[in-house]
């Protein structure tokens, strides 16, 4: 069927428009590494696009670290001042808070282990 | 990886980011991508450099590959869209050139055509407007449909035809192309 439509299309074809296809013809240019030297740069791309989400992380947690720091300890400072029920009323309304804390800490390190394995 | 189809390979480029189909993408239609830039900026090198920065566009763009149409054309609209843009921007950095009282440099740079190698074809080339240019190129020269060019072009059928048309009308009337149709 399609070489049929393809005959078809070749006869309605004139003279002129064959005369074009010539002049227009040329010879398929050498690959010369071309494509590899793309494919090296997509894989680099890809790399850095890898690389920018721990890197600026890192680099936050870097710039970021003194005033957290200063921040904890101003909160600790804070939590003295409060009266020691109002402290332990959560953890008297649910009794596993601290574990449930931690496990949610690791079940988020995991995924974001999982996805950079992924990557 | 030879005997893989086209749309399979970009699907697998596309959804787990496979450098190596897209690889095989390039090695493919490099030829085709680098012949059209070539023959429509008439400057080797810069077309080379206009073809590198088409794939990359092409490796960004992937996802928007609907896969209705060739990839070829698909790469072709990408490649055409590349090199009006870069024509824009040298357009405009010959204008502040220009404006700067550079004027022999910006000259230089809007004429990229080289004059020691034309041949047959760029002499045809030359009477085509750019827009007759890339249609003609697509057409003759790439084996694209005149749907193909129209999605490539973002101009409709009609006008794709039309603007052929109007290309051969001008190289006929340029080159006394009747007396090689008859004999």
């Amino acid at each position: 069927m399609t070489s049929k439509i393809i005959n078809m299309a070749e006869r309605l074809k004139d003279n002129e428009d064959r005369l074009l296809e010539s002049m227009f013809a040329s010879d398929s240019i050498a690959d010369d590494g071309f494509s590899a030297m793309i494919e090296k740069k997509v894989r680099r791309r890809l790399w850095l696009r890898r690389m920018i989400l721990p890197v600026a992380t890192l680099i936050g947690a870097l710039v970021s670290y003194k005033p957290i720091a200063g921040l904890v300890t101003a909160v600790a400072s804070l939590t003295s001042m409060l009266p020691q029920e109002l402290l332990s009323a959560p953890q008297e309304l649910v009794p596993q808070l601290p574990m449930i804390v931690l496990g949610g800490m690791l079940l988020a390190t995991c995924l974001v282990g999982l996805r950079a394995l992924e990557d | 990886m030879t005997s893989i189809a086209d749309h399979e390979l970009v699907a697998r480029a596309a959804s787990s980011q496979d450098a190596a189909a897209f690889g095989e993408l390039v090695r493919r239609h490099q030829s085709h991508v680098r012949n059209f830039l070539r023959k429509l900026s008439g400057d080797i090198t810069m077309a080379d450099d206009l073809a590198q920065d088409c794939f990359m566009h092409a490796w960004d763009k992937l996802h928007t590959f609907s896969g209705r149409g060739s990839f070829i054309g698909w790469l072709l609209k990408v490649a055409y869209t590349t090199f009006l843009q870069s024509k824009r921007k040298s357009k405009r950095y010959a204008e502040i050139l220009e404006e700067v009282g550079h004027d022999a440099e910006a000259k230089s740079r809007t004429h990229a055509v080289q004059a020691d190698e034309v041949t047959d074809l760029d002499k045809f080339l030359a009477v085509l407007s750019e827009e007759e240019r890339a249609v003609m190129v697509m057409s003759y020269a790439c084996g694209l449909s005149h749907r193909e060019i129209s999605e490539a072009t973002a101009m409709p059928v009609g006008t794709v035809k039309s603007v052929i048309f109007r290309g051969k009308e001008k190289i006929r009337t340029s080159f006394d192309i009747k007396d090689h149709q008859h004999g």
